[in-house]
């Protein structure tokens, strides 16, 4: 029983001692060598344990709770870069264990980047159909005066809003997804491009208390775009509300699954789970998806039952019976 | 340190004035008084929340102000210790109820924000909902803790636990919560972000809060009632590292990780 303290109190300064590392250098720490060597005692003090005191045994709940901290633990184990590079060197199961792929819109692919920067293969292809961002609404034209008066109004197109006597009335003209410049002879022509490439804008106009009026465009993606002269610095705010990738897993040249992806909802396939991880922020041509290895977590979430179950049990149940008491 | 001329904030002002009127009555010798000034703090607080809802148009659990404000909400679980389990402690609720609010009145930005999509998930409340209860039992159980070092016995007609049994009581039901706080968070991570445990600082140091209490639990399985302060001293601590992990992670810049985005100052 002391040993086990022993190992509690020791992983939780090891949990404080990591925590201050950044989950980078604590992921590393915690999947080193020394570790590795904790992790597998601990395993073994748990499976001991349960045979050295019967009442481990007798009491079902407190089974539950520690042969459940055993299936994560194992779990983890099964589905750590070493367990991986084991079934790989003594079983001949070769799993990338995680990942990155990028995939442009329209094409398929099957190349995953390892952490190390090494390429491998997955042996069935990925192909991106379409990428978009969902945005919420609605959407919002900011203003800042010099003098540090601001506003903040909904993008709504032919509506005037008011920016006090000195300023006069601002009214949005255009929306833009993809603002583009064509050159028509000597003319300079706005127009929203509907190829490849996004650059949100809003054509605005603001007419002055004595009547002048100018025309500005204002970017989402360029928000510091102002002359020195002006007198109100005006920006395009659009919250992203979700990253979706439209994904077909390709095998031998039929579609076999295809799911949209978002985060929270991803992909689940060929013992892999892909995730929405980046895109393309300049275009949004391509997406950036996480490959996982879905090794040990069925251990895992089978853990995570077994520890809830068998706590609620002995804590809830048994306590309100008043049997918990004598613990 | 701001006050908020809102409608939001005199809410909660009004929350912390009935909850420290309730104490200062109760500690009158009214308990009657302070009975019903505690559930009038608690409606307000209840609509305070209700009217963050409202305004903010989703469940208001994703900053450390909303937080706060359901942490606010204490009165249920006063009452299901008193009528339950048999453990006291409603002056000192009345008090938590007051001091968790502090920082929602006047430190913590309250400017509504849009959810990012990785908090657009049905695990967002249960998780969130789960940890705020835990916490607040786990607060009940450092208090009764402090009350047993302090070498109090509530009165025998108020048919109440002693101290050293109350905090255990409270630990019982608190841990179960926290477990199952840190078991939604990782199943949320694996579901958002692609791993059920990141090693990122608000996860060791959530490790770390629940490592506390399995040592706790399992001291006390050991020496039984000989080292009755140990325990003690053991509860509280782990109310101790509950605070680091909710806001010390948070607001420090030392912690910075996924879930930066609780931050609210």
């Amino acid at each position: 029983m002391w040993t086990a303290m022993a190992l509690i109190v020791l992983l939780f300064f090891l949990s404080v001692y990591g925590a201050f590392l950044g989950s980078r250098c604590a992921k590393e720490f915690f999947n080193g060598i020394p570790l590795a060597v904790y992790w597998v005692a601990f395993i073994l003090l748990l499976v001991v344990g349960i045979f050295i005191f019967k009442r481990l045994l007798r009491v079902p709940a407190l089974l539950l709770i520690h042969a459940g901290c055993i299936f994560i633990l194992a779990g983890a184990i099964w589905g750590s870069g070493a367990g991986h590079e084991f079934r790989k060197n003594f079983f001949g199961i070769d799993k990338i264990p995680t990942g990155l792929m990028q995939i442009y819109e329209g094409r398929s692919d099957n190349r995953v980047i390892l952490e190390d920067d090494k390429i491998r293969e997955l042996p069935f292809y990925i192909k991106l159909r379409d990428f978009r961002l969902d945005h919420y609404k609605p959407d919002y034209l900011r203003i800042l005066s010099r003098q540090g008066d601001s506003w903040m109004f909904p993008v709504e197109v032919d509506t005037d809003y008011s920016l006090g006597s000195e300023y006069g009335t601002i009214r949005i003209i255009r929306v833009f997804e993809n603002f583009r410049i064509n050159l028509e002879g000597d003319n300079r022509v706005v127009i929203d491009d509907t190829g490849p490439g996004f650059n949100p804008a809003l054509e605005v106009q603001i007419q002055s208390p004595d009547g002048r009026i100018e025309t500005r465009y204002v970017f989402e993606r360029f928000p510091g775009h102002t002359h020195s002269e002006d007198e109100l610095f005006l920006s395009y705010q659009r919250i992203i509300s979700e990253y979706i990738s439209e994904l077909q897993v390709v095998r031998e040249g039929e579609v076999v699954a295809e799911k949209d992806i978002q985060v929270n909802h991803p992909l689940h396939y060929g013992g892999y789970h892909f995730y929405q991880q980046d895109y393309d922020h300049q275009a949004g041509r391509f997406t950036i998806l996480e490959v996982t290895s879905d090794s040990g977590l069925a251990s895992v979430y089978a853990g995570y039952l077994m520890l809830c179950i068998g706590l609620c049990w002995h804590f809830w149940i048994n306590k309100l019976s008043g049997e918990g008491r004598k613990i | 340190m701001e006050i908020k001329y809102t409608i939001q904030g005199l809410l909660v002002y009004t929350t912390i004035a009935a909850y420290l009127l309730a104490l200062l009555v109760s500690i009158l010798h009214r308990p009657r008084a302070g009975h019903i000034l505690y559930v009038l703090g608690f409606v307000a607080a209840v609509v305070s929340f209700g009217y963050r809802w409202y305004h903010v148009r989703h469940v208001p659990m994703q900053n450390l102000f909303e937080v706060f404000l359901c942490l606010g909400m204490i009165y249920p679980v006063s009452l299901f210790c008193r009528r339950f389990l048999r453990v006291g402690g409603q002056s000192a609720d009345m008090l938590i109820g007051a001091v968790v609010l502090v920082p929602a009145g006047f430190i913590f930005n309250a400017n509504p924000q849009k959810l990012p999509p990785a908090l657009q998930s049905w695990l967002f409340v249960p998780h969130v909902t789960v940890y705020v209860l835990s916490y607040i039992f786990m607060a009940k159980a450092a208090f009764h803790a402090v009350l047993q070092l302090a070498g109090k016995t509530p009165r025998t007609d108020e048919n109440l636990l002693p101290p050293e049994e109350a905090t255990y009581s409270m630990i019982c039901v608190g841990f179960p919560l926290l477990t199952l706080g840190l078991v939604l968070g990782s199943v949320w991570g694996k579901r958002a972000w692609g791993d059920y445990w990141g090693w990122d600082p608000k996860e060791l140091w959530s490790l770390a809060s629940w490592l506390v209490y399995v040592g706790y639990l399992h001291f006390r399985y050991m020496s039984g009632k000989k080292n009755l302060r140990i325990n003690s001293i053991w509860a509280i601590a782990g109310l101790v590292v509950i605070v680091v992990t909710l806001l010390w992670v948070n607001l420090s810049r030392f912690f910075l990780g996924l879930h930066s985005y609780g931050a609210a100052m």
